[in-house]
């Protein structure tokens, strides 16, 4: 068979595989973001007809970017990641370590320990309401019962990291499975060899465990971190980004300039530099994913 | 726990262990717990917070007969499903593709990657306008789209992995033997990954059944899905925290029922897109 027929038969293939799937990313996220980004350079009211053709350059974004709400919203946004992470990852390789020992019903553990993981954020939203609620809340009468003073968790000091403590709840479960996956895939000869020589567990963990762990908590925090800077529906059904804006996140402060106040321009243009943010920060998961996928060649 | 016998040790630190995993799961556990209590308690033990009560179905008829729970839910079933099926099939094509026949399709691979770090909200906004300009609003279908167009990323992604486990030599013998591409991949490849079908169905069902801001946004009354349901709950009467702990319990039960049965698959598909890249 002639080699280059046969190697552009193959090509012609790979697109006709491809293309599926290639027309509806077309269809539904690179047609919308064009259109995004056009509106954003439009003074377009939804309720206004006609407004949409009425081209304002950059006006928009001078607007937003100045605009101190914007600022308070990235600020939530990068607090409420960094500091959900921090707390989730730590409370996580805790869980492993605890799991990747022996012990009876292990699996069974496991098995509830991942519930919170995957129930419906919008009810964990609605539902912690019940635990925060200042008189009769749960957490408040468990509080009291211990003899502290209850809290007022969602007043203007306590409501972000109160939106914190309940995404922790919810996402540690993921670094636990996936720090256990890691801790699964560690070498027994090293570790066996260490504890020959004399190391301690502290040292076992610091100088072998540790070091192997690290990729798995890259990647995991990496997930977590774009998966947190969109977070919406538990943030706006406990919340709904107040009191004031101390819980507006990116993504409710544009969804609240675009469902309420209607404004298409400036909600496109928040969505827009909201794109730029999130690509800028995931940047160094984007080239390394890109780069080892592209070194392997099968 | 140096001197005696070191079976009888081993024994006694997994006792241990065992204690401190049930503080622990019950502790962590508790708002999971407390919500399923609520379902099936009066609203007055639910206040005084009581653990011992009368158990009562009361919340759930509030969701059923008071109200029309029973739509949402079966919305939520006929959204995810054909969602789920849809992306395997546009998905396994398409990873195939990139794993065995064009391994340095570049623009498309890289697509992939930016499309699934692009946040929900920077397309929702022009797919509402779109919808609503054809008439598309509070359908099924349409969520069923948007759905599938958003989990396509993530699952291109997840189930290249695993048809790149698959000897890439099988493909060419099966080639020389006569086979043509489309039976190769339907014949040899797709019963091979089987394992990474299920693990990308489990996501993508799971993130549909959970999905929010683009139900909240793109349906009204005919089209909502359940996780919708639990607002209704909140402004009528107050909050009826029985009807509202009936309904989390029964949108979240399928979740976590799945999740448990197919956490194998759960795991694997994490380990897979999360570290392999």
């Amino acid at each position: 068979m002639n080699v280059s027929a046969s190697a552009r038969r193959q090509r012609r293939n790979a697109l006709f595989f491809l293309a599926p799937a290639a027309c509806v990313l077309i269809l539904i996220y690179l047609g919308p973001m064009l259109f995004a980004l056009r509106a954003s350079f439009t003074a377009w009211i939804f309720t206004s007809p006609g407004s949409e053709n009425i081209y304002v350059g950059l006006e928009n974004y001078s607007d937003v970017l100045t605009s101190p709400e914007l600022w308070s919203a990235v600020q939530v946004t990068l607090i409420y990641a960094f500091a959900s992470i921090c707390c989730g990852l730590t409370l996580g390789t805790i869980f492993a370590l605890l799991l990747d020992t022996q012990f009876y019903a292990r699996s069974f553990f496991r098995s509830i320990m991942i519930i919170p993981m995957v129930i419906t954020p919008s009810v964990i939203g609605i539902f912690w309401k019940l635990l925060y609620e200042e008189d009769s809340g749960v957490f408040n009468t468990a509080l009291r019962g211990l003899g502290l003073p209850g809290f007022s968790w969602l007043d203007l000091a306590m409501a972000l990291p109160s939106i914190i403590l309940m995404d922790v709840w919810q996402t540690t479960p993921f670094f636990m499975l996936v720090i256990l996956a890691g801790l699964q895939a560690l070498d027994r000869n090293t570790v066996d060899a260490a504890k020959v020589d004399g190391a301690t567990a502290l040292q076992l963990f610091r100088y072998i465990t540790l070091p192997h762990l690290v990729p798995y908590m890259l990647i995991a925090t990496s997930f977590r971190a774009i998966a947190a800077m969109g977070d919406f529906d538990k943030i706006w059904l406990l919340t709904g980004g107040g009191p004031g804006d101390k819980t507006t996140t990116i993504t409710i402060f544009a969804y609240k300039t675009g469902f309420s106040a209607f404004d298409i321009g400036r909600t496109t243009t928040i969505a827009c530099i909201f794109v730029v943010i999130v690509l800028v920060a995931s940047s160094p998961l984007l080239i390394r994913l890109f780069r080892s996928a592209l070194e392997d060649r099968g | 726990m140096s001197s005696g016998d070191p079976q009888q040790t081993g024994k006694a630190r997994m006792a241990a262990m065992t204690a401190l995993w049930t503080i622990i799961a019950l502790v962590y556990l508790f708002p999971y717990t407390w919500m399923v209590l609520t379902a099936f308690r009066q609203p007055v033990d639910t206040l005084a917070m009581r653990f011992v009560f009368t158990p009562t179905l009361d919340g759930f008829r509030t969701i059923f007969i008071d109200s029309n729970f029973q739509l949402y839910l079966q919305n939520s079933l006929l959204t995810a499903i054909p969602t789920t099926i849809l992306v395997l099939l546009l998905a396994a094509p398409a990873a195939y593709s990139l794993a065995h026949l064009n391994k340095r399709s570049k623009l498309f691979l890289g697509s992939v990657l930016v499309a699934r770090m692009v946040p929900g909200i920077a397309i929702l906004i022009p797919l509402y306008l779109a919808a609503s300009r054809a008439g598309l609003l509070d359908r099924r279908m349409t969520l069923i789209v948007v759905y599938c167009a958003f989990n396509l990323p993530f699952a291109v992604w997840l189930l290249r992995g695993f048809f790149r486990e698959i000897p890439n030599e099988l493909r060419e013998a099966a080639i020389v033997d006569g086979c043509s591409e489309f039976q190769v991949f339907w014949k040899i490849m797709v019963p091979l990954v089987g394992g990474g079908l299920v693990a990308t169905s489990v996501f993508v069902f799971i993130g549909a059944w959970n999905e929010f801001l683009f139900a909240l946004a793109l349906t009204q009354s005919n089209a909502a899905t359940a996780p919708l349901a639990v607002i209704g709950f909140r402004n009528e009467y107050g909050v009826q925290w029985g009807a509202i702990g009936a309904a989390a319990v029964m949108i979240s039960t399928p979740v976590v029922a799945f999740a448990v049965v197919m956490q194998k698959y759960l795991v694997r598909g994490l380990t897979m897109g999360a570290v392999k890249g």
